[in-house]
């Protein structure tokens, strides 16, 4: 009995939780960062440990030595609180994708709902974040962050759906599971996976959507007042996101954690790198789009595509 | 809905040179714009008096880092007028052939600095690496990348020797398959289509009427290069075309460029082969005699305008220097007025401005709208006057 619960402790904390997770968010960080700089010619981290992988860690570690400022003029309350949300809703969704099996840690009908809502209150929090922190190219930012939640919420949550309707569940798990037996959805759903790629790289405001930091618009956006230690967690936050949408891109259309054996969490990295992989490969093709240009995009191809997508999964046989 | 007032720079991630801009915006809308200098003015032209003719190549070299050569070459021309010599043919080439490439490597500079306007990060990194091969090629003739200092009264001080020929053409080989690469890219990527095409339009007759200069005015379909229209060095020999487009955007002033890195490497192989043999400098004499002098070269930013006087000692009365991107800054902000906030960089970098070029000894008092100018000692009582009131 207390064995069980010690285990289920370690669970939650050491594996595949907390210590897991951030662990994995700043190795994650680092291979997007390397192989972008592969990409463009760089070399990208370099002197903290071997290849530099140590790199996000210690950027992680610097700025939490760092001085903590509040602007005079901020709401401090929210303002000091929009960093831990963040963080909280990146890491909460996590447990509900299955890694070391084909069951997650927290699983139950219905927690894609839950993880699409979470998703959903992150550019919320953003824009909220944005908002309290009074400065006038944050203020900017948080509006660009909500209008782009409203450019690619709809198309993702529908492209989501679809690999539901597929497997007849609303829970990550199952969804995995109905894999496991039969096909990839990316097999019999490849213009959702398009679509889902496209929403994640909104949902990460990766380059071409980086459109609330566009550092040399808005000098950081949204990001500008947050130093320090909240920056820290912000950027923790936004590496868990990462590790969640490589992770929804692998569960929801690559079967997730199955496939050979029982070599379960090393199967689910592999997919989870190559998701990474075909991610920065996109973020280091293109300019930044103007945030009127992807609304216009997002309503008149990714949600008819999205419907469309939504529409063959209800009635195709798979 | 009422406007907001953004400021922008001096310091900002767009801008490389401290300016500022104030915006005032409706939504994501500029309806008016406000610019100010003034945050490096290092005195150039006063400290110019101060020194010897042949002193001040080395000065004027360091208005600025990207056309250095453009400006101590100008300065260079007005004192051999003001002295009445002639340089020699070797010598002229030469200049032409330095000023080419100090055109190429800017232009890939420029190139890269607006794709990260536009937040397109590779094709910065991209361009800045291709730039370094052109300044390989300057440190081979000069052994300076940047200051080159090849420039002096009476012709030039580094010569090209045949050995540094194939070096060379290598290289610019190199280069004009990237330049060509480039203008695929820009011309097919629609992400950088979407942020350039229409955007910063800059009317023919606006362009003319606020007297914008360089690549900024040939964007706009006007064909009008100093290189062409008053040749100075050997421009009179080697085949030059005026590149011109028509779109009057941000689109067309990335694709004139490019296209003049293109004639910039046709010439250099050109002067190259044809290069005469002789001197690269002629003895000048030491005393320039009372008289003044206008030069113009044409800069890869644009027209840059040295104006000499001297009265007959040994330091200049009075030098005037007219960088491009003073002249570009009137049409700059006519080009802002009605542009998103997103593209607000990509339109300021559209112009290539070189701030540090731009400010001279003109003073704009910004509250009461008011020009005027003052002398050093009316300026440095202003001074003890202001700090002794706080």
């Amino acid at each position: 009995m207390v064995s069980e619960e010690i285990a289920s402790l370690l669970q939650v904390y050491l594996f595949p939780g907390f210590l897991f997770l951030i662990v994995l968010a700043f190795f994650i960080e680092w291979f997007d960062r390397k192989l972008v700089a592969k990409f463009q010619n760089r070399y990208g981290p370099l002197h903290v440990g071997p290849k530099g992988i140590l790199q996000p860690f210690a950027d992680f570690i610097k700025l939490l030595s760092k001085e903590d400022i509040t602007p005079a003029s901020a709401d401090d309350k929210p303002f000091l609180l929009m960093p831990l949300l963040m963080f909280a809703l990146a890491v909460t969704p996590l447990f509900s994708v299955p890694i070391t099996g084909r069951s997650a840690l927290v699983s139950f009908e219905g927690d894609l709902i839950v993880v699409m809502f979470i998703m959903t209150l992150t550019a919320l929090i953003i824009f909220i974040g944005a908002w309290v922190s009074t400065n006038r190219f944050g203020t900017i930012g948080g509006v660009r962050a909500g209008l782009q939640l409203f450019a690619y919420e709809i198309p993702l949550n529908l492209v989501m759906v679809g690999p539901a309707v597929a497997a007849g569940s609303l829970s990550i798990s199952r969804i995995v599971q109905q894999q496991t037996g039969g096909i990839w959805f990316v097999l019999t759903q490849p213009l959702g996976f398009v679509v889902f790629a496209i929403c994640l790289l909104a949902h990460l405001q990766w380059i071409p959507f980086d459109i609330p930091e566009a550092e040399t618009e808005i000098v950081g956006g949204w990001l500008v007042e947050f130093g320090g230690r909240k920056l820290a967690l912000i950027r923790l936050a936004k590496d868990l996101e990462l590790v969640l949408a490589g992770s929804l891109l692998a569960s929801l259309y690559l079967g997730g954690p199955s496939g050979l054996g029982n070599l379960h969490v090393l199967i689910y990295l592999i997919k989870l790198l190559a998701c990474v992989f075909a991610l920065s490969n996109l973020r280091a093709l293109f300019a930044r789009y103007r945030i009127d240009q992807l609304l216009v995009g997002a309503w008149k191809y990714l949600t008819p595509l999205a419907l469309l997508q939504t529409a063959i999964a209800v009635v195709s046989p798979w | 809905m009422s406007t907001i007032r953004i400021p922008f720079g001096p310091q900002h991630p767009a801008l490389e040179e401290p300016i500022n801009f104030i915006f005032e915006v409706e939504q994501e809308r500029v309806v008016n714009v406000t610019p100010r200098l003034g945050y490096i003015h290092r005195g150039i032209e006063k400290l110019a008096e101060n020194r010897t003719y042949l002193q001040n190549v080395y000065l004027v070299e360091r208005i600025c880092g990207i056309c250095s050569f453009a400006h101590a070459a100008c300065y260079v021309q007005a004192v051999e007028e003001l002295l009445g010599v002639e340089v020699s043919d070797r010598a002229r080439f030469i200049r032409t052939i330095i000023g080419e490439m100090e055109r190429i490597q800017n232009h890939f500079l420029w190139l890269g600095l607006t794709a990260k306007e536009m937040g397109f990060e590779t094709l910065f990194m991209y361009a800045w690496r291709d730039r370094e091969k052109m300044l390989e090629v300057l440190e081979l003739i000069s052994g300076k990348r940047v200051n080159y200092g090849v420039n002096t009264i009476g012709g030039v001080r580094s010569d090209i020797s045949t050995a540094m020929l194939e070096d060379i053409g290598d290289i610019l080989h190199q280069l004009q398959d990237r330049a060509k690469y480039y203008k695929s890219v820009c011309t097919k990527d629609q992400t950088i289509l979407k942020r350039t095409l229409g955007v910063g339009i800059l009317r023919p007759r606006d362009a003319v009427k606020l007297c914008a200069v360089g690549p900024t005015l040939r964007a706009s379909g006007i064909t009008r290069d100093v290189r062409s229209d008053y040749p100075y060095a050997a421009y009179d020999e080697v085949p030059l075309k005026v590149v011109i487009y028509k779109g009057c955007d941000v689109a067309s002033r990335i694709l004139a460029r490019i296209d003049e890195i293109l004639v910039s490497v046709g010439i250099i192989g050109y002067a190259l082969e044809n290069l005469p043999s002789g001197p690269i400098r002629v003895k000048v004499p030491t005393r320039v005699p009372e008289g003044e002098a206008i030069s113009l070269v044409e800069a890869p930013r644009g027209e840059d305008l040295h104006y000499l006087r001297s009265d007959g000692s040994e330091k200049p009365a009075r030098l005037k220097v007219r960088a491009p991107t003073l002249a570009n800054l009137p049409a700059l902000c006519k080009m802002l007025i009605d542009v998103n906030i997103a593209d607000i960089p990509v339109v300021i970098a559209g112009i290539d401005p070189c701030i540090a070029c731009a400010e001279r000894v003109m003073m704009i008092d910004v509250e009461s709208k008011k020009r005027r100018t003052w002398s050093g000692e009316k300026l440095r009582r202003y001074a003890i006057e202001w700090y002794r009131k706080r």
